[in-house]
């Protein structure tokens, strides 16, 4: 039996300038990137979430995984993701490759409900314990399939090395492109220090 | 007897509304949803609510009704093995 699609609602794509509090992750090494474009723009606590789930199987040489929540933008002809948060589940994980477990998704999904925000997915991440930042072909092929948005990024976390890399998918290669964290002003633990007149 | 849902792509936070038969399946859902939005129907998985919609079940057995939202969501499989053995990046990379 087929199935009819009546009709399609857009969601539209934000013009907005990107976060002024933002800095180069430590960790990115950035070899030879692709361009001087900032890809994407992502929230400290969502970097810390990613760094400390590769962390912690670190030992294990384990990979991790997640998506990435967060909203596409445009600013001065250029499109960007901003990536304000990251949600995860128990994983199948070796030290070479990973999936969501079978059993996890109900986990996922109140993930993605806890988000408290209209996200959409802008892209993934999972890690590469001791083998370095890349996209492998396993990664390509999952990205070239399912991300298949210009915007949509690939976030690759070395946690025995100290790297952390952001790619976009071009003619089938992965290309390591600059990304940057940001912070909300509230979020300054130091911010309102400034405002004090000595 | 056919129902209405609306299906969300969590990827880009557009909706499609589809129109659908009782015996329809998960897996034609999500074929025709990711075909429709140029995507790899095989990676995907299907939840409403917190439950994750199973391939084979029918539009009938999983009670949708009209107006349910559907979400279609990636479900990615990472590595970094070569085919030709070992971990290390593609040629060209």
């Amino acid at each position: 039996m087929s199935v009819n699609i009546v009709s399609e609602t857009k969601r539209e794509i934000l013009e907005k300038a990107p976060p002024e509090n933002a800095v180069s992750h430590i960790w990115h090494k950035g070899t030879n990137p692709a361009s001087d474009r900032i890809i994407a723009y992502v929230n400290k606590h969502a970097e810390a979430k990613m760094r400390n789930h590769a962390l912690a199987y670190r030992d294990k040489k384990l990979e991790v995984m997640g998506l990435l929540l967060g909203e596409v933008r445009t600013w001065q002809g250029q499109e960007y993701v901003l990536i304000r948060d990251v949600v995860t589940t128990d994983l199948d994980a070796t030290s070479v490759s990973v999936k969501f477990d079978d059993k996890g998704f109900e986990k996922l999904f109140a993930g993605l409900d806890d988000s408290g925000f209209d996200y959409v997915v802008v892209g993934w991440y999972h890690s590469h314990p001791g083998y370095g930042c890349f996209l492998s072909e396993t990664d390509i092929k999952t990205h070239g399939g399912i991300f298949v948005s210009a915007h949509q990024v690939a976030i690759v976390i070395d946690p025995l090395n100290f790297q952390m890399e952001a790619f976009l998918l071009r003619d089938n290669i992965g290309q390591i492109h600059q990304f940057k964290v940001y912070w909300d002003t509230w979020d300054d633990p130091y911010g309102g220090l400034k405002k004090v007149k000595k | 007897m056919s129902v209405r849902v609306k299906v969300r792509s969590a990827e880009s936070g557009s909706t499609v509304d589809m129109e659908l038969e009782g015996d329809n399946t998960v897996n034609e859902i999500i074929e025709s949803a990711a075909g429709y939005w140029g995507m790899s129907a095989g990676a995907y998985v299907l939840r409403k609510g917190k439950s994750l919609l199973r391939g084979g079940a029918t539009v009938a057995e999983m009670g949708l009704i009209n107006d349910d939202i559907v979400e279609l969501i990636p479900d990615p499989e990472g590595g970094c093995l070569s085919a030709k053995g070992g971990a290390h990046p593609p040629d060209g990379q």
